[in-house]
C-alpha cells in the first residue's frame, strides 16, 4: 500500500492505493491518528486508487471517524466506487462515513 | 425490497393518473420506432398498403398483450416487472430468409414455432446453461447486430433491386441517420430517448420535400380511414426444417436479452439487490415466448424485451407496473387507427435502413459487452474468433461455399447460423483437458496475497467464469485466509480448493485450527471498533453476504470452510 499526503487549502488530503488489509492498514491507522489528533483537522482519505479492502481496513476507517469525532475534527471518503464501493455498501458503511463523489467535492465538504 | 435513491415510483407502486398516462406516451413513443422491422418484413413480401396496416395493427394489440403479460404479478408467467416487448431486430434476418423461402405464412409459423421454443427454454433454461456460456450468446448477439447493420444498408442503397439509391435517398439517409445519432449523443432527457423517431420523422420530411413521395403514395393516404375495427387476416402459417436453426438462434437470443433485461429491472428496484431472482427471470422469459407466440398467431415479426425500454424508466425514474398497464391501454386504442399503419407503409427505404443500422449499432456492442464479460483465456479466444471470422466469411463470399458438401449447406445460409454452431462445436472441443478442480496451498507464516489473486484469476480465465463471480470469490478467498490467520491460530499449511461447473463455484479452504464464526447480523460499529472478536465478526459477516451460501465445518481438529456461488 502506498500513501500520498499534500495539502489542498486548509485540508489534508491522503490517497491510499493499493490494498489494506490486516498489515497494511495499521500504518494507515496510525497516520489517521495523528493527522486528526489535531482539534478541527480536515482530513480527506481518496480510495480512488484502492484495490481491495478487508475487515480490517474498514475498522480503522471506522477508528478515524471515531476519533473525528471526538476531536470535533472533520473526515471525508471520496473515490468509494467500483469494487470497492459494493464491498463498503455490503458491510453497510455507505451511511456511516461522510462520502463524496469526486475529490474537489471531497475537498469542499472536508474544508 | 428497499427503493434505492433516483426512483419515483417502485414497481409495486401506484402514481396517479397523469404520471401513468405521461410515462406510457413516452414509452409508446420509444416503441414506435421499432414498428419499422414487421413493416419491412411485410413490405419485403410485397404486401399491400392494407396488409402492412393491418401487420401494424396486429404488432400495436400483440405488444399490448404481451405488455400485460410481462407485468403480470403473482402470477404463473410474467416477471411483473416494467419490461414490455417491441417487434425485435432479433428475428428479422431470420424473417427475410423465411420470405424468401415460403413468403409469409413462413414468417408467422417459423415466428410461432420461436415462441414455442422460447417458452419451453424458459423452463429448462437453467440446464442448458453449460451449452451457452455468455460469450457463445454475446457471440450470438453480436452477429444479430451485424446482419441487421447489413440489411440496413442493402435498404439503404437499393442493393439487389431495381431502384438503386441516387442522389435524393442519401440525403434522406444522411437525414435520418445524423439527426438520430447527433440528439442520441449530443442531447439528454425526452429528445434523447426519441431519437429513432425524430430521426424517422426527419426523414420522411426532407423526402416529401425533395418530391420523393409519388401522387399514388398521397392517394393512398387521403383513401384511408383514420378509424377502423383491426382485420385479422391469416396469411396461413407453415414450417420449414431448414429454417429451424435460425429461429432457434433468435429465439435463444431473444431469451438472453430478456433474461438481462429482467435482471436490470430486479436491480433497478431493489437496493439491497445482490444477485438475480431466477424465479422471476424464468416467468418473464416466458412472457417474451409467448408474446412472441402471440405475434406468429395474429401474423406480424417476433417480439422481445427492449433494453431501450428499461432505458426509458431508469432515466425518468418511473418503474411501476401501473406504467404497462397505460401503455397497453393506449397501443390497444391506437391499433383501431390504420392511418399509423398507413404512415408506416410508406416510410421511404432511405428512412427504414438508417433507422435499421442505428439500433443494429448498439446490438452489436451490447453482444461485444456480453461476450468480454467473460473473463477470456486462448481457449475461449479461439472459439469466439473462429466462430465470428466464419460468420463473416459466410455473410461476405455467398459464392465461395458453392463446393461445400451437401450436408453442411444447411449451416451456410448465414453468419446467423453458421457462426452460432462453429462457436458450439468449438466450444465443446476445447473444453477438452480443462482440469475443474484446482488447488492452492498457503503459507500461514507469508501468506502471498498476489499469488492467491493470479490462481483466482488464471483459472477463471480457463473456465470462462464470469468476472463479477470471480472478484467475489477472489474477495473471499483473501479475507477468510487474512481472518483464518490472524484469529485461529492455523497449524500447518491452509489448503485451497476451487472448483467450477457452468452452475456454480465453490471454494474451500481447509486448515488446522477452530472453526470461523460466520454471524448473519452484522456487528455493532462499537464490537467493531472495541474487539478483535468484533472485526473477525465483520469479516464473517461480509463473507456470508458476499457469497451465495456458505458453511464452516469442524471434525477432528481440522476445519474447513465453503464458499458457493451462484454462476
Amino acid at each position: 500500500m502506498d500513501l500520498k499526503e499534500e495539502q489542498v487549502g486548509g485540508v489534508t488530503v491522503l490517497a491510499v492505493k493499493g490494498r489494506l488489509d490486516s498489515t497494511t492498514s495499521l500504518v494507515l491507522g496510525e497516520r489517521l491518528t495523528a493527522m486528526l489528533g489535531a482539534a478541527k483537522a480536515r482530513v480527506l482519505v481518496d480510495l480512488s486508487q484502492l484495490e481491495y479492502i478487508s475487515s480490517a481496513g474498514f475498522r480503522v476507517l471506522l477508528m478515524a471517524a471515531k476519533r473525528a469525532d471526538q476531536n470535533t475534527a472533520k473526515l471525508v471518503l471520496c473515490g468509494v466506487s467500483g469494487k470497492v464501493g459494493q464491498l463498503f455498501d455490503l458491510g453497510g458503511f455507505l451511511d456511516l462515513f461522510s462520502i463524496a463523489a469526486t475529490r474537489n467535492e471531497g475537498i469542499t465538504a472536508a474544508g | 425490497m428497499r427503493k434505492p435513491r433516483g426512483v419515483i415510483y417502485g414497481v409495486d407502486e401506484r402514481p396517479p393518473g397523469t404520471v401513468i398516462v405521461l410515462s406510457a406516451l413516452q414509452h409508446v413513443g420509444v416503441m414506435f420506432a421499432y414498428l419499422v422491422f414487421p413493416v419491412l418484413v411485410a413490405r419485403e413480401a410485397g404486401g399491400t398498403s392494407v396488409s402492412v396496416a393491418n401487420v401494424v395493427s396486429m404488432s400495436l394489440i400483440v405488444l399490448a398483450v404481451a405488455t400485460l403479460l410481462q407485468a403480470a404479478h403473482k402470477m404463473p408467467i410474467g416477471s411483473g416487472y416494467l419490461c414490455q416487448p417491441v417487434p425485435s431486430a432479433v428475428y428479422l434476418v431470420p424473417s427475410m430468409l423465411a420470405i424468401r423461402h415460403g413468403g409469409l405464412p413462413l414468417v408467422f409459423g417459423m415466428t410461432l414455432f420461436a415462441g414455442v421454443l422460447q417458452s419451453v427454454f424458459s423452463q429448462v433454461m437453467r440446464y442448458l446453461r453449460p451449452l451457452f456460456p455468455p460469450e457463445i450468446a454475446g457471440l450470438v448477439v453480436a452477429l444479430i447486430g451485424m446482419a441487421t447493420g447489413v440489411v440496413g444498408i442493402r435498404i439503404t442503397m437499393g442493393i439487389g433491386t431495381e431502384t438503386e439509391a441516387g442522389s435524393r435517398e442519401v440525403m434522406v439517409a444522411l437525414a435520418t441517420l445524423g439527426t438520430a445519432v447527433a440528439l442520441n449523443v449530443w442531447t439528454k432527457g425526452s429528445l434523447r430517448l426519441a431519437c429513432v423517431l425524430i430521426g424517422i420523422a426527419i426523414g420522411y420530411v426532407v423526402h416529401g420535400v425533395l418530391g420523393g413521395f409519388s401522387a399514388s403514395d398521397w392517394d393512398t393516404l387521403y383513401s384511408t380511414h383514420w378509424f377502423a375495427l383491426p382485420q385479422f387476416h391469416a396469411a396461413g402459417w407453415a414450417f420449414d426444417a431448414e429454417l429451424i436453426i435460425p429461429f432457434a438462434v433468435a429465439a435463444l437470443a431473444a431469451s438472453l436479452k430478456v433474461m438481462g433485461n429482467i435482471t436490470t429491472c430486479q436491480k433497478l428496484n431493489d437496493a439491497d439487490w445482490v444477485r438475480p431472482d431466477m424465479r422471476s427471470i424464468g416467468k418473464g422469459v416466458l412472457a417474451d415466448g409467448m408474446g412472441t407466440m402471440l405475434a406468429g398467431g395474429l401474423g406480424t415479426v417476433g417480439v422481445n424485451s427492449a433494453s431501450g425500454a428499461v432505458g426509458l424508466s431508469m432515466a425518468t425514474g418511473v418503474l411501476s407496473r401501473y406504467v404497462a398497464y397505460g401503455i397497453a391501454v393506449l397501443l390497444l386504442v391506437l391499433a383501431f387507427f390504420p392511418i399509423l399503419g398507413i404512415v408506416f407503409f410508406l416510410m421511404p427505404k432511405a428512412v427504414a435502413g438508417p433507422a435499421l443500422l442505428f439500433v443494429a449499432a448498439f446490438v452489436l456492442i451490447n453482444g461485444l459487452e456480453i461476450m468480454t464479460s467473460r473473463l477470456l483465456d486462448s481457449r475461449k479466444t479461439f472459439v469466439i474468433g473462429f466462430a465470428f471470422m466464419g460468420g463473416l466469411a459466410v455473410d461476405l463470399l455467398p459464392h465461395g461455399f458453392d463446393g461445400a458438401p451437401a450436408w453442411i449447406k444447411p449451416l451456410l445460409v448465414s453468419s446467423l447460423v453458421f457462426g452460432p454452431v462453429a462457436a458450439l462445436i468449438l466450444n465443446a472441443l476445447f473444453r477438452l483437458g480443462i482440469r475443474k478442480v484446482q488447488k492452492l496451498t498457503v503459507d500461514p507464516a507469508d501468506p502471498d496475497n498476489l499469488e492467491i489473486e493470479q490462481f483466482m484469476e488464471t483459472h477463471g480465465a480457463a473456465w470462462g467464469a464470469r468476472r463479477d463471480v470471480i472478484d467475489r470469490a477472489t474477495f473471499n478467498l483473501l479475507q477468510s485466509i487474512e481472518t483464518i490467520i490472524e484469529g485461529c491460530e492455523p497449524q500447518g499449511a491452509l489448503e485451497v480448493e476451487a472448483s467450477f461447473d457452468e452452475f456454480s463455484l465453490d471454494i474451500r479452504v481447509h486448515y488446522t485450527g477452530p472453526p470461523l464464526e460466520l454471524p448473519d447480523k452484522r456487528p455493532t460499529n462499537e464490537e467493531i471498533i472495541e474487539s478483535d472478536e468484533g472485526h473477525r465478526k465483520l469479516a464473517g459477516f461480509m463473507l456470508r453476504r458476499l457469497a451465495d451460501r456458505v458453511a464452516a465445518t469442524h471434525k477432528g481438529g481440522r476445519s474447513t470452510i465453503l464458499f458457493h456461488f451462484d454462476h
